[in-house]
């Protein structure tokens, strides 16, 4: 049974992409034939992070409108046997998704037999993101430690519980999971930035994971590879812990206490 | 683009047999308690109040009973703005109230306290008579608001203390964007209410959680409407239209703690609630 899965936050820029590829790559490597989809038509970049950018021929908005086959647009990724991206439009906008192309698009994956698919959504409430959420059976609301994003998530949330397929045919609720990006333990102690409880308070949604902030996730953008793929890097370990507590594993939370300097660093300076 | 939820306290479709049925029922209906029957003053008070519109259609029933009419000849007429003219106050013109209404997308069915000109009036206006006490004796209503008639005769005839007005109860949380109104009753919220937010109720508000957004009791103006939280955050807390936003922090003794709120006069009173 094909599960839906949607990457969402309101808010641009708190790392709905970087998630998405972790995410559908991280599936991937569990063996789960996962398919990561781009709803960010017209700004796409999850092709850029995904490393596949070069490939990409047809797109979303070409498999929409029935102008080419679904697997001509289908990339698979070079890495993972069982991970393919279908990569949004960078010449059309958001109003070039239409809910019953979706819908056949969506249709389609599931009679491939594929175990996830992962809707990469754009920022915002309009179009595109309803388009992302609409045919969601669990949703991954990517939030920022800081109250706008905490804000915009709210919303988020709202939109899940009422304007999805599953809300709006009174079926069971939209799973919903909160992960944090870029959380800085530091920050928060500094009271720069919210705590895991303020926004437990604000949101009472339940914690799928938190992704603490790092370099590594600008560089793995950078060179094409999804922040999973880089070994022994926080960011990979904390995102392989969300896929695991996805699947349904236990497993505590990591990266979230603050690290005061070792005397070493505080003699020296340096990060 | 707001969520809104409706209270489902209309009509709902059932199987059944023929093509109708006749009930006996109840139903919330704005009332307009006319204080004059000055009709220029009336229109330029509506239009300052009122005459923006937001009504849909709304049913509404003028009340003629609180009318300065004339009076027996030994009590002077104590009400009303102008020496009236002594064989008693001008007549209201009630085809004229009535365009008026309409216009503010308000629909008047019927007449409450009218004196027998102004039902007949009325009647020829397709308005029926909703008298409050056991009615006297009255001509048949007019054939065009059949319908109408009844629903207004039902609120009549109930001699019952009011049924208890519907209580609209919310289990998942409210979030910023979602509007909820609960028409003609209470509304029980069991789940956070977040900033962004509005829980409207014609009646009463409790939210068991925090309350962080909008919260409106009394949206038609009952002043006896409160509101109550289990932890008192509110952006904006209003009753009967007396409001007060959160630019003034709340006070302490109620600020993220249990407490009440209701109408003092023209003023909003917080008590923290002590369990």
């Amino acid at each position: 049974m094909t599960k839906i899965v949607v990457v969402t936050s309101g808010k641009g820029g708190v790392g709905k992409t970087t998630t998405s590829a972790s995410f559908a790559t991280g599936l991937a490597m569990r063996g789960l034939k996962t398919c990561v989809i781009d709803f960010d038509v017209g700004l796409r970049n999850l092709d850029l992070i995904m490393g596949v950018e070069r490939r990409v021929v047809y797109d979303l908005i070409n498999v929409v409108n029935d102008e080419i086959k679904l697997t001509q647009a289908l990339i698979k990724d070079k890495q993972l046997d069982k991970l393919y991206i279908l990569a949004a439009s960078q010449t059309r906008d958001k109003d070039a998704l239409k809910q019953e192309g979706v819908e056949r698009v969506l249709e389609e994956l599931k009679a491939m037999e594929f175990d996830y698919i992962v809707c990469d959504s754009p920022a915002g409430i309009e179009t595109g993101a309803l388009m992302a959420m609409h045919y969601a059976d669990e949703a991954l609301v990517v939030t920022n430690p800081e109250v706008s994003s905490v804000r915009d998530s709210d919303r988020i949330l709202g939109m899940l519980s009422s304007k999805t397929k599953r809300a709006i045919e009174g079926g069971e609720p939209v799973k919903e999971h909160l992960l944090i990006t870029r959380y800085n333990p530091n920050r928060v102690e500094g009271g720069q930035m919210l705590s895991l409880d303020d926004i437990h308070d604000i949101l009472r949604t339940p914690l799928i994971g938190v992704i603490p902030e790092s370099e590594s996730v600008l560089q793995a953008s950078n060179q094409g590879t999804p922040a999973i793929h880089l070994a022994d890097t926080d960011v990979a370990e904390a995102y392989k812990d969300v896929v695991a507590r996805f699947l349904g594993e236990d497993k505590p939370m990591r990266f979230t206490e603050a690290v005061k300097p070792s005397w070493f660093k505080r003699v020296f300076g340096g990060k | 683009m707001v969520d809104t939820t409706r209270d489902s306290s209309g009509r709902r479709s059932a199987a059944r047999a023929g093509t109708f049925e006749m009930k006996s029922r109840r139903f919330s209906l704005l009332g307009l308690v006319l204080h004059s029957a000055d009709l220029s003053e009336f229109a330029a008070d509506w239009a300052a109040r009122a005459g923006q519109g937001g009504f849909e259609n709304e049913p509404v029933v003028i009340d003629l009973s609180q009318l300065p009419r004339a009076a027996a000849p030994a009590a002077a007429p104590t009400e009303g703005q102008a020496p009236l003219a002594l064989d008693g106050p001008a007549p209201l013109d009630l085809r004229a109230v009535v365009e008026l209404l309409r216009a503010s997308q308000l629909q008047p069915v019927a007449v409450a306290g009218a004196t027998a000109e102004e039902l007949a009036l009325a009647h020829e206006l397709g308005l029926a008579d909703a008298a409050d006490e056991p009615a006297p004796a009255m001509a048949a209503p007019t054939e065009t608001v059949r319908e109408v008639v009844r629903e207004i005769t039902v609120e009549r005839v109930v001699e019952k203390p009011a049924a208890p007005a519907p209580t609209m109860i919310v289990d998942k949380p409210l979030r910023s964007g979602q509007r909820i109104y609960a028409k003609g009753g209470d509304l029980v919220v069991l789940a956070l209410v977040n900033h962004g937010a509005e829980v409207i109720a014609d009646g009463s508000v409790h939210v068991y959680a925090p309350l962080r957004g909008k919260a409106i009791a009394g949206a038609r103006g009952d002043t006896t409407a409160r509101i109550y939280a289990q932890s008192l955050e509110a952006e904006l807390l209003s009753i009967a239209g007396i409001y007060r936003t959160a630019e003034n922090p709340l006070p302490a003794e109620v600020a993220g703690k249990p407490a009440q709120v209701l109408l003092d006069g023209e003023k909003l009173l917080m008590q923290p609630l002590a369990f």
